[in-house]
């Protein structure tokens, strides 16, 4: 039986999301929290659609219609977006888990943001581009 | 709590494999990716190309590796937030097996869908 949750303990829980008043490195947790857990709940949507798959190609083909939509190319900059922030912001906590770059944590996560917009720019430009 | 950088991590068994498995995922996910949608001319198979892209056993392989491995690592991560709620030591083993049981079978339904799918060729 897992212990219920009591209101000041869910507060006191989610209060990892709020970044006011915090530092740079609580705003990379928190990035990495939100990309993260949007990247669980993909993974299982994705596993969800690739269902269509086992109805053969009369219930796959009509979805790639749908999936060549500019709204769908919209959700998957979106996507490429949480790939980005929370890889290459779980490369920095790999490489300082291991005791790489510990002292130089800001600057590695500052650094690997402008890695993640400029990968992000050109996806954007390969997704739209076709 | 100000600043995460400035707090020690002490990394766990969960922490250890959530890392090998990330450093895991940005080969497999970059070898789907290309294979998946970049090499594709419209960016998405229709269901002949997606059995004949299953032709080839060294992508099944690949492709079970990549389920086993994000599976991996996104159960790890959903384990490592419910375990920041401070639960009791019996509800965090409790959420290890149930994560447990679901990443087996979420690797059970995408090994049971490629066998549905291979068995088209």
């Amino acid at each position: 039986m897992l212990t219920p949750l009591q209101p000041s303990r869910v507060r006191r829980a989610a209060r990892w999301a709020d970044v006011r008043h915090r530092g740079l490195g609580m705003i990379a947790y928190v990035l990495n929290r939100i990309t993260g857990i949007g990247l669980v709940v993909y993974l299982y949507l994705h596993l969800a659609v690739l269902s269509l798959l086992a109805g053969g190609p009369g219930a796959w083909d009509p979805f790639i219609t749908l999936a060549r939509s500019p709204l769908f190319l919209v959700l998957d900059v979106i996507l490429i977006a949480g790939w980005l922030i929370n890889g290459l912001n779980g490369v920095r906590v790999t490489l300082t888990g291991f005791g790489v770059g510990v002292g130089s944590q800001k600057a590695m996560f500052v650094g690997l943001m402008v890695v993640a917009i400029a990968g992000l720019i050109v996806m954007a430009l390969m997704v739209f581009g076709g | 709590m100000n600043d995460r950088f400035e707090q020690k991590q002490t990394p766990s068994w969960g922490w250890f494999w959530q890392a090998i498995t990330g450093i895991g995922l940005i080969v497999l996910l970059a070898l789907h990716m290309i294979a998946h949608h970049f090499v594709v001319p419209e960016g998405i198979r229709d269901y002949a190309g997606v059995v004949e892209y299953l032709r080839t056993p060294i992508i099944v392989v690949l492709e079970v590796a990549f389920l086993v491995t994000v599976t991996s690592h996104a159960l790890l991560g959903v384990r490592a937030i419910l375990f920041d709620l401070g639960l009791s030591e019996r509800s965090e083993r409790r959420i290890s097996q149930a994560l447990t049981a679901l990443g087996v079978l979420t690797v059970g339904y995408g090994l049971w869908l490629t066998w549905t799918i291979t068995r088209q060729i």
